[in-house]
């Protein structure tokens, strides 16, 4: 069998290996490339090198994702007959969700045999594929950590009894005097990744191409400039014997403290904040991972490990460094833990001071483990921290007798080069420091999606990105050297040119507005004393580093600081930003990870420790206090007898046992005033909360009865325009265009739960994609479409947004801050008049979203980990009362808007139609489309087949494709409809339906009027408007809705609650038999949403950010 | 390479009683556990030993060895300070001759023809070196043992020669750097607590007593530092050692003697009505007792 991407995958020939698949498949037809995908299908599943195979899966995800769907469309759009959309089979969709990733492929495979290749199908491979492959890669890295040497034994044992580990003897004897315990302390650093070598720190890249994976990793201590007096190692952890047969856990910035009682609680991750320090326990072999599921308490392990009667206390401090600080704290305080922990068992020879060399590397390669158990997941130069100063971490080829060899080219563990004073000299280090300025942005983004999307474009090699990685490794090279001569000038120059070339070319995304905007800000203030900028981590936007000449560094961080809060404020509604920037004062950390012990009276934990445990102490009957407990008691009040707790902690101390005046923290009342002010119906919440309560509404509710038929609609039910319009339609369509008969209406009430993982801002505002020259939000896309037809065919085009409470204020300040971008037809804003308060959910409805409703089962740990996370939340429903109001958040998080079907009537409701109307009577039809529906514009085809079909209502729907999920159209009862997918009987039923629903509709204006009852006369009548809107309303359903949301707190944590809601949705108009509806079946990219900013990467590579881009007019 | 003398240790604080509790041997006779280390001892043509002691021992183990005391010489170690310096501490006694060394509160229980000790004695005498008693020793254990590692030496079933000693290692490092190959997974070369010892271990032992760094040096160690300079091997000896020392060792060991002895089937009898009684006791709560 010969073919030529199998050649490409399995040679030896640098030259061959590193080809692209565009290479190969450029050119290739349908059948060419059918005959790829067979041979590749075949090659993989005999294929024993596991790179090999997963190089092929990503090859065929690549092709069934970019290359068939172009060819099939360019088929259909020759061909003159009409050909049937596929169907994904559900049995196939099933296996998906279970991660049955080959199942699910022989099924699809299945299907495109016997119906014939389909853009449907295709989508289904695609994913399968490339799921397939993300689970080999993790399979492998798991089975790697597991064999690493040293790691085995833990996954061996099963029984505390048999618990082969020792405290060490120093730990266990308490002082004479008042039987203090020693504490075994750790301090260790954080690591700056000055180089960003385009992220070659992912494990499955340095174990495929370890030469290409290095990074130049620098140990930091750290202050909050304006907070701390100095840096100092932002870590600490802290780890004693105690009287009481239990592990006791503490984390003093979560304010979180447990006792763990069973072996299996030390697994239960998500059961409080406190799961970092389980997954150090467990990695650090102290539970073992082999005891998870034995049924025992911990009192019998630790009676092996430290003696009966006794227990462990184990406490972790960061300094409230903010989560996203892209410094890899938490990999770093993972390592602290794991350190501590196998200092005081003997694994770790040294007790006190620095680590050796393998040392250091058996701590990171638990940290390694500790992340899989814990399901995070980080590169392998997180653990830096527990290195000292500066240091090159290269990948390093597998070797006979290392568990990859002969699996992977790479090891999975790198090797770390430690420079020297002569390699990077004390006055570089100095200079370094006197020049950097660290910020944290204030963006906390998930980079999970970024770093797959890096592997995948690695496998697949496309030429761009793999000429941009081997720049970004030159570009190493020069950081290195400029190290190595002391001038740090250079660095900024070679990190700038990576973040702008190199690092955007392989991910796009490493940047965004915020970044963007600051990088000029910097020039515009310094000019050439701005020396460059560095990305940290994954991606910009939390942590940063500016470089700037050592003579106003101090001058720039003050400036920096509040130029960050500026831009934050003016684009907080846009972007997600988890708190307010900060700029950090730094030092490099030449120790690495330190520990000492201490002993007798200096043996005293933080004093944000005695903070978090004190008022706990005081409640309890001293009779109840374990004697240590006791004697640690007496000695605080000893200390602060005798002045030596510093006054503020000692005042601290008070406040933590003092009642707090709670009047202030609380949002409920603020929130229940802006309810009022904004007219909220809460009759009608009453309403709601006693169906909910009462079990009339809720999830399983919504669904239509089982007895309902429904079925796919035939070629009779829709009009197909992928092959054009006719030309009369055309000419129809532009006249009336001309003639100034249509205006645009873009729905953008909600805060896209799903864009931002319930972060909260407007969906519409987000800068999500750079088009002529810099990043432009939905709003702005949508504004230039409308404007480039008015440009060429004349006449005027009102666009109107539509916003809710929630992004009514952030949608007119943007405009009226940028001028309407110029737009000349008249941007509009519709605000919303409805509004709900969300509601702690029914465990009913938790039950059947997550056990009855057929839901993506994750990789083995993670999943895990999100049973522990859901069985928590069922607790915080249950304690804090089923439907009752959620109001413990801010006032943005608390409130909802209804559902897009109350948009429309708002445009009756408040007047907008009114006006629309006199400043144009020629208005007769409007087009609404979702925000986040890029392809949707006024086509003068589509608008003038609307215009010929006489119908109330067209609605424009798509071929499906496996991500499209939620509804579609249907024959329900003899009668062609929208479905929504949570109306549907039964999940089977939406894979039945050949289309799905965009949700962009031609409405005509007057038969709409008509159908609420009304004249465009009766517009002025506000009476009879809202009578006639609640009339119409009672007659369509009303869906409950869950919806993650973040609540903020801390520093950058966030907790993301499943809160209910309610909702209309306007596909429903389709249910009522007197509206006339057509349905045209449009191509793909005219109705594709975005709604996952997953979905962005491939959005662009499949060429539909240029078709958007095409259908754009950016001047203004 | 004859081996003439013995040193047995029974100088660790808490280990100068096990000596001297009675057990019953093979033959049904009433013997000290201190005989029947010695009569191990003599099993392979050892004349004469030694038994480093704490001081104020002596009387209670002369007393335990019965009539076999003529073939002892006591030596004293006046500070617990380590397991090296125990057996340093007959350096006099064994004057430049190779000996067998034996750990005062173990029992060994041959499982061929040949007593433990005498098939040490024939490998040492083979290989003309140092050679210890090891088992193969489950990593739950570990915290109990000195560890070897070692190749095994071709067509010579049961011989390792010795690459690291490690004193009581922990699992992480014994996967690291003691793993022998041969052995099921999570399973390592374990002592016996039984060593032929030339007398190249005196300097090995003087290096670690002398190391300051060290606190109480172990055989290990001193084991250790014997094999960077001369050939030593390990021998998987057939048969048991039972550890007189730990919780119910003295119980498990008896019933290990009685079992491979005379009365074997009378001790099973025993066991079969006692685990009726305390069956029924625990089924009935005790009623019908």
């Amino acid at each position: 069998m010969s073919n030529r991407l199998i050649d490409i995958i399995r040679s030896e020939d640098d030259s061959l290996r590193h080809r692209s698949l565009e290479s190969v498949v450029a050119d290739a037809d349908t059948q060419q490339l059918l005959e790829h995908c067979r041979q590749l299908d075949a090659y993989r599943r005999t294929e024993d090198n596991l790179y090999c195979r997963v190089r092929a899966l990503f090859f065929l995800s690549s092709i069934h994702r970019y290359h068939l769907p172009d060819r099939l469309e360019q088929e259909l759009a020759d061909s003159t007959s009409r050909r049937c959309d596929g169907l994904i089979p559900f049995s196939g969709y099933e296996h998906l969700l279970s991660r049955r990733f080959g199942e699910a492929i022989d099924e699809f495979l299945q299907t495109q045999e016997t119906s014939g290749p389909s853009d449907a199908i295709s989508s289904s491979l695609a994913q399968a594929y490339h799921q397939l492959g993300f689970q080999t890669l993790a399979d492998q890295v798991r089975k790697s950590v597991r064999t690493v040497r040293g790691n085995q034994w833990m996954f061996r044992l099963g029984h505390p009894i048999d618990h082969p580990l020792r405290l060490r003897r120093e730990l266990l004897d308490g002082d004479q005097q008042h039987g203090v315990m020693p504490l075994l302390c750790e301090t260790t650093a954080v690591r700056m990744d000055l180089s960003h070598s385009a992220w070659s720190d992912i494990f499955f890249l340095g174990m495929d191409y370890p030469e290409g994976a290095r990074v130049l990793n620098i140990s930091v201590d750290l202050g909050v400039r304006g907070r701390d007096d100095h840096p100092s190692p932002p870590i600490e952890t802290y780890l004693r014997v105690i009287d009481e047969p239990v592990f006791r856990l503490a984390s003093v910035d979560l304010a979180a403290t447990a006792d763990v009682t069973t072996i299996g609680e030390m697994f239960d991750f998500a059961r409080d904040y406190l799961g970092l320090l389980k997954a150090a326990v467990i990695a650090a072999g102290i539970v073992p991972p082999g005891l998870e599921g034995c049924g025992r308490p911990i009192s019998e392990l630790l009676t092996q490990l430290v003696g009966p009667g006794k227990g462990l206390e184990l406490v972790s401090k960061i300094n409230d460094i903010p989560k996203g600080s892209r410094l890899a704290v938490s990999t770093n305080l993972l390592g602290s833990l794991i350190s501590i922990l196998m200092r005081a068992t003997g694994q770790i020879e040294s007790l006190t001071g620095g680590l050796t060399e393998s040392e250091r590397r058996l701590v990171a390669a638990r940290a390694i483990l500790g992340e899989w158990i814990g399901g995070s997941g980080g590169g392998w130069q997180d653990s830096g921290g527990v290195w000292p100063g500066i240091k090159l971490i290269c990948g390093t080829d597998a070797a006979e007798g290392d568990p990859e060899y002969g699996v992977s080219r790479g090891r999975l563990m790198p090797v770390h080069e430690v420079f020297d004073r002569k390699r990077a000299t004390e006055q570089t280090r100095q200079k370094l420091q006197d020049s950097l300025v660290l910020v944290h942005g204030g963006m906390a983004q998930n980079v999970g999606p970024i770093l797959e999307m890096v592997t995948e474009r690695y496998l697949l090699r496309s030429e761009a990105e793999w000429i941009a990685r081997g720049e970004a490794m030159s570009i190493l090279d020069e950081v290195v050297a400029a190290i190595e001569s002391g001038d740090i000038r250079k660095i900024g120059q070679a990190t700038t040119r990576n973040f702008k070339g190199p690092l955007q070319t392989i991910i796009p995304w490493a940047t965004n507005r915020f970044t963007d905007r600051l990088i000029d800000a910097c020039r515009d203030q310094y000019g050439d004393q701005f020396w460059g900028f560095v990305m940290l981590g994954g991606m910009s936007g939390g942590g940063m580093g500016f470089l700037f000449d050592p003579s106003i560094k101090a001058e720039a961080s003050d400036w920096l600081q509040s130029k960050m809060i500026e831009v934050k404020t003016q684009l907080q509604t846009a972007l997600p930003f988890a708190m307010d920037p900060v700029v950090y004062d730094f030092s490099i950390n030449d120790h690495g990870t330190w520990a000492e012990l201490r002993t007798g009276d200096d043996a005293i934990m933080p004093d944000r420790y005695y903070q978090l445990v004190l008022p706990g102490l005081l409640r309890t009957a001293p009779r109840d206090l374990s004697p240590n407990r006791r004697s640690e008691l007496q000695s605080i009040a000893r200390r602060c007898a005798e002045g030596q707790v510093a006054t503020t902690a000692s005042s601290k101390l008070l406040q933590s046992v003092l009642p707090h005046d709670e009047s202030k923290q609380r949002s409920g009342g603020s929130l229940h005033e802006l309810l009022h002010a904004i007219g909220f119906d809460a009759e009608q919440h009453e309403q709601i909360r006693a169906d909910l309560k009462n079990g009339r509404i809720g999830l399983a509710q919504n669904r239509l009865s089982p007895s309902t038929t429904i079925r796919d609609v035939g070629p009779e039910h829709v009009t197909d325009v992928r092959q054009g319009c006719s030309a009369k339609d055309i000419q129809a369509g532009k006249r009336a265009i001309a003639d100034g008969q249509v205006a645009v209406v873009t729905l953008a009430a909600g805060v896209g739960s799903r864009w931002t993982e319930g972060a909260g801002v407007c969906k519409a505002l987000h800068p999500f994609n750079r088009f002529a020259g810099r990043h432009r939000s939905f709003l702005e896309v949508h504004l230039a479409k409308t404007r480039a037809t008015t440009r060429s065919l004349g006449g005027r085009i009102p666009h109107v947004f539509t916003t809710s409470y929630l992004t009514d204020a952030p949608i007119r300040q943007h405009l009226q801050q940028n001028d309407d971008f110029g737009f000349e037809s008249g941007v509009e804003v519709s605000t919303g008049k409805s509004v709900g308060l969300r509601m702690v959910p029914t465990v009913r409805d938790l039950h059947f979203l997550w056990e009855e409703t057929a839901s993506q089962v994750l990789d083995q740990q993670q999943q895990k980990v999100r049973e522990s996370v859901r069985a928590a939340l069922m607790n915080w429903a249950k304690a804090t009362g089923e439907a009752s109001d959620y109001t413990d958040n801010v006032p943005n998080q608390c409130l909802h808007p209804v559902g897009h079907w109350y948009e429309v009537p708002n445009l009756l409701r408040n007047g907008m139609l009114h006006q629309l109307l006199q400043d144009q009577p020629s208005l007769r039809y409007l087009l609404l489309h979702n925000i986040d529906t890029l392809g949707a514009n006024v086509d003068p085809g589509l608008l003038g087949m609307h215009l010929r079909s006489g119908a109330e209502l067209s609605f424009e729907v798509i071929p499906r494709r496996l991500e499209d999920r939620g509804g579609g159209l249907a024959l329900v009862a003899g009668r062609p409809r929208l479905v929504e997918g949570l109306a549907m009987p039964d999940e089977r039923v939406e894979f039945e339906l050949s289309y799905y629903n965009s949700m962009t509709t031609w409405i005509d204006l007057d038969k709409l009027l008509q159908t609420f009852g009304l004249t465009r006369e009766d517009l002025v009548n506000q009476t009879k408007v809202d009578a006639a809107v609640r009339k119409l309303a009672k007659r369509l359903p009303t869906y409950v809705t869950l919806k993650d949301v973040k609540k903020r707190w801390g520093h950058a944590q966030e907790d993301i609650y499943p809160v209910a809601q309610f909702e209309k949705l306007w596909g429903d108009m389709t249910a009522l038999p007197e509206v006339e509806c057509q349905f045209m079946v449009v191509p793909k990219r005219r109705g594709q949403q975005l709604k996952e900013q997953a979905q962005l990467d491939p959005w662009k590579r499949d060429g539909s950010a240029d078709a958007i881009n095409a259908l754009c007019d950016w001047s203004d | 390479m004859q081996v003439r003398k013995a040193v047995i240790t029974a100088a660790a604080p808490n280990q100068n009683r096990i000596p001297t509790q009675q057990l019953v041997d093979c033959q049904g006779k009433d013997k000290s556990a201190l005989q029947l280390i010695l009569e191990e001892v003599l099993s392979c043509g050892v004349e004469e030993i030694c038994l480093v002691i704490r001081p104020g021992d002596q009387r209670s183990f002369e007393q335990a060895a019965g009539d076999l005391v003529g073939s002892l010489q006591f030596v004293e170690q006046p500070e617990p300070v380590g397991y090296a310096d125990a057996i340093l501490r007959a350096k006099g006694f064994v004057a430049g001759e190779p000996f067998l060394h034996l750990v005062g509160d173990h029992l060994y229980l041959s499982a061929s023809d040949l007593s433990c000790a005498m098939q040490l004695v024939n490998v040492a005498s083979e290989f003309s070196c140092s050679v210890s008693a090891v088992q193969s020793t489950r990593e739950n254990n570990l915290p109990y043992f000195g560890i070897v590692s070692g190749t095994r030496v071709a067509r010579k079933e049961g011989v390792f020669e010795v690459q690291r000693v490690v004193e009581k290692p922990t699992p992480t490092r014994a996967e690291q750097e003691l793993v022998t190959p041969g052995l099921r997974s999570g399973h390592y070369l374990g002592f016996f607590g039984m060593h032929v010892l030339t007398n190249d271990v005196i300097a090995a032992l003087e290096q670690v007593v002398a190391d300051q760094s060290v606190s109480k040096p172990t055989l290990s160690d001193a084991l250790d530092v014997l094999r960077s300079r001369h050939k030593y091997m390990a021998y998987e000896v057939h048969g048991t050692r039972y550890n007189l020392g730990i919780p119910y060792g003295l119980l498990i060991s008896q019933l290990a003697i009685a079992l491979s002895g005379r009365d074997r089937d009378r001790i099973l009898t025993e066991l079969v009505d006692l685990l009726a009684q305390r069956n029924a006791v625990a089924v009935d709560g005790g009623r019908n007792t």
